[in-house]
């Protein structure tokens, strides 16, 4: 690490250890000790709902008071001007300390729809909502699938109508994670229907408050609901809250979309962090007796060697960024990846246990998988499907032809 | 030493050269029914040229110096153009088993000849069964009594790469003190090499008799399996290498193929089954490099974490050599499944590389093994 790097990690860590503690190695706790959590998703009741994004806001002001609530943004919003390797070296030395889980906020709000307000608002809109976002104060959430356009994302149907100086929304939106703590919403909506459906599409920010916008809980398979519908009816938006050109979201899309990929699978802490911590399944393996069960070694070690290898994935496009050089795709892989990984662990897991994943018998470390296990299916589907992803892939790295599409 | 991305890339830019220019397709056919199954003129040629044997040999022995990254650039190439040579054998086995033993003398006497490419050199240690556990060598060896510190080796080896064609051979075999490693010289009384018949026609193997050999011991007596255990590892991934380069040539070929060739009027790339199939493989070939060329990083700097990664990246790019190998065909479709199309040459490279350290099963153990698990 050179000097200038060497300074600010020393700087992250006078700036943690004034204000958090070091956090326990998750990975490496003892098997029957602390909390067995297991949880991707939240399923909070509403009070400690409430709580968990009251703590997540608060360590957000923490971080911009202290210069680190937007380490890539530029100086005039408030953020630091560094580069994506410090915001890097932030995380990885952030994930040492107890810190609040401030995903709520970052992910999609801080992860994806601030770096597209940067790229594509004008300059007042900027000015009025980066801060208070990198300042904990405004959560973004994306309005972007609706019930007849989730893969096929450039078929939306919400429409936006010119009226003088605003724009009037009328539409439904789904699958809106956040949506119920958020300030703020970046939602495609169709101003053209008659140009070819890519060309008839401009982006609005939308604030959540404004009359016409309803947010109603989807309960998720996990139990819990971290998303919602959300009906909007006769909402005005002023023109100086649209993205782009008008007809020119398609582009202000794509910025979100490369942001939300480079973003999911990057997640390397957390308590799922454990279902792929050779010790931790080993830990469980001893714990049921089933050490030296042959099958269930193999398929142990046949999971760490994907997690492994994808570890060593991050590891080479860190590296990249750092010399300078554009990953290629293996933000892309990883991302495959990440949801394959814990998909395999969480059913090896169910396999160790057993009936003791059926059904709660109280015993630490059994019945806490299940958080894990439902969370599975939705990995391979949020941020873009297995089969999306693959034939970005294919079209864009392999150069193979265009799907056939309407 | 260590190279610098540029260096690297150099390096990968002039191996695929010469590989174009002596590998081709013809070359490979020509050789894996001539015996030996190399060409000397363009194995001297690696040598004289490209200094490609003594690459990664220490200065003190003649060699360049370089390390584990480099000799990975090199593999990567050599397994793509699926080179018929005893490069595998020579300095990733042979030379690298000298240099675990720490026997400074071995070194001195054998490494110079092989980094300048005059010496071939084998590595003889499974039997039968084909296990590369020396815990599992029957051959023995005892002191031949003249009181010079000679020994005498009797037994057999089989699968031994290069074995009929090697200068040196180097012979794991059974001491009173436990398993250990011998030099042998090619000309030496009571040794017996015959040819045996491959599944990867481009990989020569031998069954070697030894019939009272007079040999040297390389190392301490009794240190072969911890002599084995380093080599494997560093072997291990100078076969990741190999594997994930041809890994990388049979995506090329499908999505190649898979962008011209028409079926029901439209190019079958465009069919989604097949688009995905490509995008599978280039999902394992993306993590095969990740894996070999992290475990060679981590090699060079002598990291504790070597071994877990030597094995994460035997594991990772045997399994993603197969599926390429497999799928490539699948893709070309009959033509795939033709002798004269090149695509049953890497299937053949994919399953015997797969299984030439003992298979998944072994190495699921031993990267448990290194995990301590
Ligand atoms: C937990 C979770 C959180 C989410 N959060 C948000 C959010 O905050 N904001 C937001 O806008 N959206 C969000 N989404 C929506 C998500 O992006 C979509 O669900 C996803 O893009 C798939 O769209 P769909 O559900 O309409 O399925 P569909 O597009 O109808 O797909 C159904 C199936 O058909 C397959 N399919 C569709 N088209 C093709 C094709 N061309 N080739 C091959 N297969 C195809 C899909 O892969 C899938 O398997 C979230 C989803 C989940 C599960």
């Amino acid at each position: 690490m050179d000097q200038d790097m060497q300074d600010f990690a020393a700087e992250v860590r006078r700036f943690l250890d004034a204000h958090v503690a070091r956090a326990p190695d998750r990975t490496a706790r003892p098997w029957g000790e602390g909390d067995d959590s297991m949880a991707y998703f939240s399923s909070l009741p509403p009070e400690k709902e409430q709580e968990f994004v009251r703590r997540a806001r608060e360590w957000q002001r923490i971080r911009h008071e202290n210069g680190f609530g937007w380490i890539t943004g530029p100086v005039e919003y408030g953020g630091r001007g560094l580069t994506a390797v410090h915001d890097l070296l932030y995380d990885a030395i952030e994930a040492e300390y107890d810190v609040a889980d401030t995903g709520v906020l970052s992910v999609i709000g801080l992860g994806m729809i601030g770096p597209t307000i940067l790229a594509h608002a004008q300059p007042q809109v900027r000015e009025r909502w980066l801060p208070a976002m990198y300042r904990g104060d405004a959560i973004a959430c994306q309005l972007f699938s609706e019930p007849g356009a989730g893969s096929d994302l450039a078929s939306v149907a919400t429409r936006a109508v010119r009226e003088g100086d605003d724009w009037v929304l009328n539409g439904q939106k789904v699958w809106t994670s956040v949506a119920q703590h958020s300030q703020i919403g970046l939602a495609l909506t169709r101003t053209n229907p008659d140009a070819p459906k890519h060309r008839g599409i401009t982006a609005f920010l939308v604030p959540m408050d404004a009359p016409g916008v309803e947010v109603r809980p989807l309960r998720q398979m996990t139990g819990g609901a971290d998303f919602n519908e959300v009906f909007l009816t006769d909402v005005r938006i002023p023109d100086d809250h649209r993205l782009g050109e008008v007809d020119g979201g398609w582009t202000v899309a794509l910025t979100t979309l490369m942001n939300e990929r480079a973003t999911v699978g990057s997640e390397g802490a957390g308590p799922v962090a454990a279902a792929l911590s050779p010790d931790h399944l080993s830990a469980l393996m001893r714990a049921t007796w089933t050490w030296d069960d042959r099958a269930l070694r193999a398929r142990l070690a046949e999971l760490l060697v994907d997690a492994m290898a994808t570890e060593h994935l991050n590891a080479r496009a860190l590296r990249k960024l750092r010399a300078g050089t554009a990953p290629g795709p293996e933000m892309s892989v990883s991302k495959l990846m990440y949801g394959q990984n814990l998909t395999c662990a969480a059913h090896f897991v169910s396999d160790v246990l057993g009936p003791r994943i059926i059904a709660d018998t109280g015993k630490w470390g059994t019945y806490a998988w299940t958080e894990l296990l439902l969370a599975t299916p939705a990995l391979r589907i949020l941020g873009g499907t297995e089969e999306i992803m693959k034939n970005i892939l294919a079209e864009r790295v392999l150069g193979l032809p265009k799907e056939v599409r309407s | 030493m260590t190279a610098d991305d540029s260096e690297l890339r150099e390096l990968r830019a002039s191996v695929r050269e010469f590989m174009a220019a002596k590998s081709p397709e013809e070359a490979v056919r020509k050789l894996m029914d001539s015996e030996p199954r190399f060409d000397p003129a363009v194995w001297a040629q690696a040598a004289d040229q490209l200094r490609l044997p003594g690459l990664a040999i220490p200065e003190e022995y003649g060699g360049d110096g370089f390390g584990p990254v480099e000799l990975g650039v090199v593999l990567e190439e050599m397994g793509r153009a699926l080179l018929c040579a005893p490069f595998f054998a020579t300095v990733v086995l042979a030379a690298q088993a000298l240099l675990a033993s720490g026997d400074s003398a071995a070194c001195a006497r054998h490494l110079p000849g092989i980094a300048a490419g005059r010496t071939t050199a084998a590595l003889a240690v499974a039997e039968d069964s084909g296990s590369w556990d020396p815990a599992l060598v029957s051959t023995r060896a005892v002191p031949d009594g003249d009181g010079d510190g000679g020994w005498k080796l009797r037994g057999r080896k089989s699968f031994v790469i290069d074995g009929t064609t090697a200068d040196l051979i180097l012979v794991v075999a059974r001491t009173v003190a436990g398993p250990a490693l011998f030099a042998v010289d090619r000309e030496a009384t009571g040794l017996a090499a015959e040819p045996m018949e491959t599944l990867d026609a481009t990989r020569a193997m031998a069954r070697l008799t030894f019939d009272a050999v007079p040999a040297t011991l390389v190392g301490a007596d009794g240190a072969g399996g911890r002599i084995m255990a380093k080599v494997l590892d560093i072997a291990s991934v100078g076969l990741a290498a190999e594997q994930a380069g041809g890994a990388r040539r049979c995506l090329e070929a499908s999505a190649e193929h898979a962008r011209v060739r028409h079926q029901f009027g439209r190019p079958i790339g465009s069919f989604q089954a097949v688009k995905h199939k490509c995008a599978d493989m280039l999902v394992q070939v993306e993590l095969a490099e990740a894996a070999s060329r992290e475990a060679a990083r981590l090699a060079a700097e002598g990291a504790a974490e070597f071994p877990v990664a030597a094995a994460v990246a035997h594991a990772c790019c045997s399994r993603a050599y197969m599926f390429a190998a497999m799928e490539n065909i699948q893709v070309h479709g009959g033509i795939g499944f033709t002798w004269e199309h090149p695509a049953h040459l890497y299937f053949r490279r994919a399953k015997s590389s797969q299984l030439l350290f003992g298979g998944p099963a072994v190495y699921h153990e031993r990267l448990l093994d290194r995990l301590g698990i």
